[in-house]
């Protein structure tokens, strides 16, 4: 009787869980046994891992098989395991004398020929192995682009199971992959806002969002640029950290979305129509395998809701608990657990469904209970998040046609990663990252504003009477005086923070 | 110096007794105090001492005091950075004599300020722990706009409206006195303990329970007729019909100070107590910090605090008056358009509209910033 212990790794939502592949060859009829709540594709690993052993020249033995996969309450999804399989059965049947796996996490499916195929979740697998502390992963060959940039463990590429073999049996493993093969081109955004003609105020308020993380609400006529605005914002944002980039690396590969290799420090952006269903935008559950959701997909980056108040009441609903807590809560039949979800939202709307409500609104025909139900729509929870309110005007001719030379999106980012240190900075020990989080009542108590600011704020406080409206006047303030390098607001500061509030236009 | 300055010689001995007092004796008891006023505080103790003095100073207040530890009293407060003040001490506010023989023996008081200086100009805000979000803003901005007047804004730390006084009265870098029911050493609510470790810091934490002693129900009532007996005027922001809040009120009237109250929406559990205090006469009613100054001092213009609709064109900067003139008679103008219309520079449009909108001059809509003609601005709904 021999037993052979190795690591794999299963996906459970849009992280990898490290699994214990334990096979065990004993005296009896040749059979082959997988328990340990595998799901078809787990159990379907034995005849490939099977078929690949014979491929590769080795033997599978002519006993009884057991395979047990532990933790055992964890359900095991996915084609992944057939590597550890296949090394566990070599390994207890004693074809690989003197390999030690201990420390070595396998990720990868086999073909019958013993090739390893392209298996999802290769870097959420590798950074689970990690974070675990297993100094050694191996992955198919053809993951190599997505595992390119983890550091902290070794990666190991194998074409195939002949290759595993002989890297444990201590032969060189040959091609390995380095991130400087991917080296990225930072500077270029294909969207910039060099290309943006007038919308000076807009551009304002974008940087304004991009340096406090403030999330944006906009509200304008169709066709005034409010899209172009938003998909530039991305551009303005700083770099990732490496380890934000990876997870956000891991979450795209889960999800089978390929992001161009140079934006792998760039925050993403997700930009879900309005017709998408709840699934398709907080995520959904089939058997037992994640489908994350634009919210997920947005983490650490944008999610761009244009039309929003036509955006299904569900979906508006789920997007309140990520944005209070960062994460998204899944409970379903098959798994339950909770997805990170911590994105800066930005949405557009028209003033009203016709879209014509703009000054007198003469060639708008919207009923009044058509008016109450849009706005109505955006309203509560959702816009109470929200704290840059940008009313976008249409550009005049002569701003369009003007060829005064624009600053590009560079540029902005430069002052925002200064003005994001300095809010860093001041934010050092505290659960907050970005003035948008701060509570505005911590904000008061920690660092009250001097007399002048705080006089022009409780003037416009009390003409206003808007509650909320205050709250987010002040957690701009504090970004404008971080963008201009002041160490605290300064009476301009919550003046240009006022031009900010959306006026009449958003509730 | 952590105790208070005492009289020469003679108080010395009064001042214990009166410490040992206020360790034994529950607050507001009108029974011993009156006994007090009439045999003095030595005596009192000695009969307490020796037993037998009658129903009221039996056994029981033997046993607490003996129990009391009030001869290290004044040390284990010197050692919290605390201090007690008795009623013989310079520091001994004498607006507590109103309260006859309900007045407290001795108060226990961290903070560095003086504490019969800081009361002599203060005004109490109270109000109910379930505000509304009306309520913690008038209850904030107001006891900002006093304590920049340097009145000292006396609340009793609760959460909702006495929380907002207290910090809207630290905002505006005022002094700010929190009256507590239990001693200065158990913040309570526990959930306020780093805003009462900041009064305690800024201002004073005040108690006529001695140290370690943990709130009751009844000191609660008791700590209401301090709150009213230690200012000049108590203000109700929001209460409701019967509540704890309307003990201050009530004892404010006993003493005869003046009670004030805000009105709120006639459809405003939350405003009820204040709406019937103001129908039956019993508050005056005020709707800005100006108005509290105005009943407080008499000297004082009874100009609003609050902003006028619109405000004054004289109070724009010359760059907001500028902005304000390059604006289109009709219609609307983007903030692009402002820029080269005014000559100002972009940041300061930004800032200029900002300040424009909120003054009430101009407001904005889809077109853009467009000025506000003689109706009122749109109520935000």
């Amino acid at each position: 009787m021999a037993l052979a212990q190795v690591h794999g790794v299963v996906l459970s939502g849009v992280q990898g869980a490290l699994v214990r592949v334990e096979v065990e060859v004993a005296s009896g009829l040749p059979s082959v046994g997988v328990v340990g709540l595998p799901d078809a594709s787990v159990s379907e690993s034995r005849w490939r891992a099977r078929s690949a052993i014979g491929a590769i020249g080795a033997a599978w033995p002519n006993q009884r098989v057991t395979i047990n996969l532990s933790p055992a309450e964890v359900r095991k999804i996915g084609a992944g395991l057939d590597l550890p399989i296949a090394v566990g059965v070599l390994l207890a049947h004693g074809q690989l004398p003197g390999a030690d796996v201990s420390g070595t996490a396998f990720i990868g499916e086999l073909g019958l020929d013993g090739r390893l195929r392209r298996t999802r979740g290769a870097l959420a697998g590798a950074l689970a192995a990690r974070a675990m502390g297993l100094s050694r992963v191996v992955v198919p060959t053809e993951c190599a682009g997505e595992v390119a940039r983890v550091s902290g463990v070794g990666v190991v590429l194998a074409r195939d199971l002949a290759q595993v073999v002989s890297v444990l049996l201590g032969a060189d493993p040959g091609d390995q992959p380095s991130a400087a093969a991917l080296e990225e081109d930072r500077g270029s955004d294909p969207v910039d806002l060099a290309d943006v003609r007038g919308h000076d105020h807009a551009r304002f308020a974008l940087e304004v969002a991009a340096a406090g993380g403030h999330h944006v609400a906009m509200v304008g006529p169709p066709g005034v640029g409010k899209t172009m605005l938003a998909e530039r914002l991305p551009g303005l944002l700083p770099d990732l950290d490496d380890d934000d980039a990876l997870d956000v690396a891991a979450i795209h590969a889960v999800a089978g979305v390929r992001r161009p290799p140079n934006a792998f420090h760039r925050p993403p952006f997700e930009a879900p129509h309005h017709s998408a269903s709840a699934a398709s935008v907080l995520g959904s559950v089939h058997g037992s395998r994640v489908a994350p959701g634009a919210v997920t997909l947005a983490h650490r980056g944008l999610l761009f809701l244009d039309e929003a108040p036509e955006f299904a009441r569900p979906v508006l609903e789920g997007l309140r608990q990520p944005l209070e807590s960062g994460r998204l809560r899944l409970s379903r039949s098959g798994w339950s657990g909770s997805l990170p979800a911590r994105f800066q939202l930005v949405v557009a709307a028209n003033p009203c469904p016709c879209g014509l409500r703009i000054g007198a609104g003469r060639g708008c025909s919207c009923p009044p209970a058509a008016l109450r139900r849009y706005s109505a729509r955006l309203s509560g929870p959702l816009l109470d998040r929200i704290d840059v309110r940008l009313v976008v005007t249409r550009p005049t001719g002569a701003e369009l046609a003007s060829t005064r030379e624009q600053e590009s999106s560079v540029a902005v980012r430069e002052r925002v990663r200064a003005a994001r240190e300095r809010s860093r900075r001041r934010l050092d020990g505290l659960p907050w990252q970005a003035n948008a989080e701060v509570p505005a009542g911590e904000l008061r108590r920690r660092w009250p504003l001097p007399g002048p600011p705080a006089a022009l704020l409780r003037d416009a406080e009390l003409r206003g009477g808007n509650l909320r409206g205050p709250d987010r006047v002040l957690r701009m303030s504090w970004t404008l005086a971080d963008l201009a390098g002041r160490a605290a607001p300064d009476r301009e500061d919550v003046a240009r923070a006022l031009s900010l509030r959306g006026g009449a236009v958003l509730p | 110096m952590t105790t208070s300055e005492v009289h020469p010689r003679a108080d010395a001995d009064a001042r214990m007794a009166l410490i040992e007092l206020a360790h034994c004796v529950e607050p507001a008891d009108a029974v011993v105090g009156r006994l007090v006023q009439r045999a003095g505080p030595l005596e009192v103790v000695d009969r307490i001492r020796r037993g037998g003095a009658g129903k009221r100073l039996g056994e029981g207040l033997r046993a607490r005091l003996a129990d009391s530890g009030a001869p290290s009293a004044e040390a284990r407060a010197t050692a919290i950075g605390a201090r007690i003040v008795t009623r013989v001490d310079r520091e001994w506010p004498r607006q507590l004599h109103d309260l006859g023989a309900a007045a407290p023996f001795a108060i226990w008081v961290l903070g560095a300020a003086d504490l019969r200086l800081t009361l002599l100009r203060s005004v109490a805000m109270v109000g109910a722990r379930a505000c509304t979000g009306y309520g913690e803003l008038i209850a904030r901005t107001w006891s900002a706009a006093l304590a920049e007047c340097s009145w000292t804004v006396v609340s009793g730390g609760a959460f909702g409206i006495d929380a907002a006084a207290h910090r809207g009265a630290l905002a505006a870098d005022g002094v700010t006195a929190c009256i507590l029911a239990g001693g200065v050493d158990m913040p309570y609510p526990r959930a306020h303990e780093a805003l009462l470790a900041r009064i305690a810091d800024e201002g004073l934490l005040v108690s006529e329970s001695p140290l370690g002693i943990e709130v009751r129900r009844q000191r609660f009532l008791s700590r209401n007729r301090l709150i009213a007996a230690l200012t000049r005027a108590t203000v109700v922001v929001e209460a409701a019909e019967r509540s704890g809040t309307m003990a201050t009120a009530r004892a404010a009237t006993e003493m005869a100070r003046p009670l004030m109250a805000v009105p709120g929406p006639v459809t405003s559990p939350a405003s009820a107590g204040c709406h019937r205090m103001i129908g039956e006469g019993e508050a005056a009613l005020v709707t800005s910090a100006d108005d509290i100054m105005g009943l407080l001092d008499l000297g004082r213009s009874q100009a609003s605090t609050n902003p006028a609709p619109r405000a004054n064109r004289d109070a724009l900067s010359s760059a907001e008056r500028r902005l304000l003139d390059a604006f289109p008679a009709r219609g609307a103008a983007t903030a692009e358009r402002l820029v080269s219309s005014s000559g100002l520079p972009a940041s300061a449009v930004w800032a200029g509209v900002g300040v424009l909108a909120s003054a009430g001059w101009i407001t904005e809509d889809p077109a853009g910033w467009r000025l506000v003609r003689d109706r009122p601005p749109p109520q935000p709904s």
